[in-house]
């Protein structure tokens, strides 16, 4: 008895912790070092100066879209996951509704790099070699369940997860960030300077988004 | 006595030689029955192979499998839709048709490119009419494999049923006579060989994903790529359909 009182208590305790998902969390003005000069698709290795600015700790969550949007549909069960398979468009008109905005890309890395310019937001060394082995897709979870995927600033599920869309663009295409749980074949969490073009039109399962604000 | 066995032995041979008839009679209808609906033909094998002509666009199968005889071959369509129907390649080659070039991308990283040929499911729904319930599709292969796409994902404008490659009809290797072409999921999504396709209201797994360590939704995801016709030198994709 006490046993199952204990997991309903863990529960509990585990639903409080994602109760709040919309916070957001501080990043204070400064330098932030970009990009890596060994990759060709994020060099040369630059360094920008960026305003204070608050960003969302976690990524938009299913639920938290459908509150602005009521015919958004999804699993059930799957409310704490992160939105995807929405366009760049959606994104931005949800991030309008709820007073803000998405990051440029400055700000995104920033959010998860900080000052030392380290590879991972948690430093420079993955936290297993495998994340997900001989799996091909994507493994989509609640958001914040992996406690180790935190940046400097405390800003969650930067490396894994579902990339992220960006207000910055290039070739008409919109900047994505972040990484996944799982490469096939490519044991790798996205690295803090990782990034990719997509046309604003498109939509994936493996892309989603979460929100800055200049003021919290 | 004798008169009995007379009419016994008269009745006996009368009845062997209608019997007789009547066996080859049946045999004669069994096989030419069997060879209607047998969409084989002969016992030549067609299976995976990356040797030969395949280095450059390697070829997987589920299972060895009986080379598919284009004239007896129909494409049946099942489940949940008003008209249920059995086209032939006749049929579906008088289907508006439309070419793209578009890369084939293996979960095992390779990927080639081709130019296809064929039609959108939207021309045979037009046919067939899904039920409202209908959310997807079950295709059965001529390999014994299974793979399910939703209709959302098979009526992208991209997605094609092809019956051509590279200017001529697909090839065994390549899944005569017909095959799935959807460029931003991984080959397995892809199936060759269709000899059915059955309309299903609920989500299924194939037969990678139900038990491999393939997602049932099969989007290519960001991440590296190795390219036949580049030697494999590898290369850095977004996710979706590769657009080199």
């Amino acid at each position: 008895m006490n046993t199952v009182a204990l997991f309903i208590s863990l529960i509990l305790v585990s639903g409080l912790n994602i109760a709040d998902v919309s916070e957001m969390v501080e990043v204070p003005a400064g330098e932030v070092v970009m990009g890596d000069n060994a990759d060709d698709y994020a060099s040369p290795k630059k360094t920008a100066v960026l305003g204070t600015f608050f960003i969302d700790r976690f990524e938009v969550t299913n639920e938290e879209f459908r509150q602005q949007f009521s015919d958004h549909t999804f699993w059930e069960g799957f409310e704490p996951h992160p939105v995807t398979n929405i366009t760049w468009y959606q994104a931005e008109t949800y991030c309008e509704q709820v007073g803000k905005r998405l990051p440029t890309e400055e700000e995104w890395e920033k959010s998860a790099r900080g000052t030392d310019a380290r590879l991972y937001p948690w430093g420079n060394k993955p936290l297993r070699k495998k994340p997900h082995p001989f799996y091909s897709g994507i493994i989509k979870r609640r958001v914040g369940l992996n406690k180790k995927d935190s940046s400097p600033y405390g800003v969650r599920d930067m490396a894994s997860s579902v990339w992220e869309w960006t207000a910055s663009s290039e070739n008409k295409k919109k900047v994505t960030r972040g990484g996944l749980w799982n490469h096939h074949l490519d044991y790798e969490y996205g690295k803090t300077f990782d990034r990719n073009l997509i046309a604003p039109s498109e939509r994936f399962i493996f892309l989603g988004f979460r929100c800055v604000n200049s003021e919290n | 006595m004798r008169q009995f066995g007379k009419l016994t032995r008269r009745l006996f041979i009368k009845g062997g030689i209608w019997s007789t008839a009547l066996f080859f009679w049946n045999l004669f209808r069994g096989l030419t029955k069997a060879e209607a609906t047998d969409s084989f033909s002969g016992t030549d094998f067609v299976g995976k192979t990356r040797e030969g002509k395949h280095r450059s666009f390697y070829i997987n199968f589920w299972k060895p499998m009986r080379r598919i005889n284009g004239k007896t071959w129909t494409l049946k369509i099942s489940g949940l839709c008003e008209s249920p129907t059995t086209f032939t390649l006749t049929d579906l080659k008088n289907l508006p048709a439309q070419s793209q070039s578009s890369r084939l991308k293996c979960v095992e990283c390779w990927s080639a490119r081709a130019e296809w040929r064929g039609f959108s499911i939207k021309e045979l729904e037009k046919v067939i009419r899904p039920h409202a319930s209908a959310r997807g599709v079950v295709f059965h292969c001529g390999d014994e494999y299974k793979e399910y796409l939703s209709r959302e994902a098979l009526t992208q404008d991209r997605v094609l049923l092809v019956h051509s490659m590279n200017g001529k009809l697909l090839s065994d290797a390549h899944g005569f006579p017909l095959r799935l072409i959807a460029p931003s999921k991984y080959g397995y999504k892809n199936p060759k060989a269709i000899l059915e396709m059955e309309y299903v209201a609920e989500q299924q797994s194939g037969t990678w994903s139900k038990i491999g360590p393939y997602s049932p939704d099969g989007t290519i995801l960001p991440g590296g790529d190795h390219p036949l016709e580049y030697d494999k030198q590898p290369r850095r994709i977004s996710g979706g359909e590769i657009p080199y």
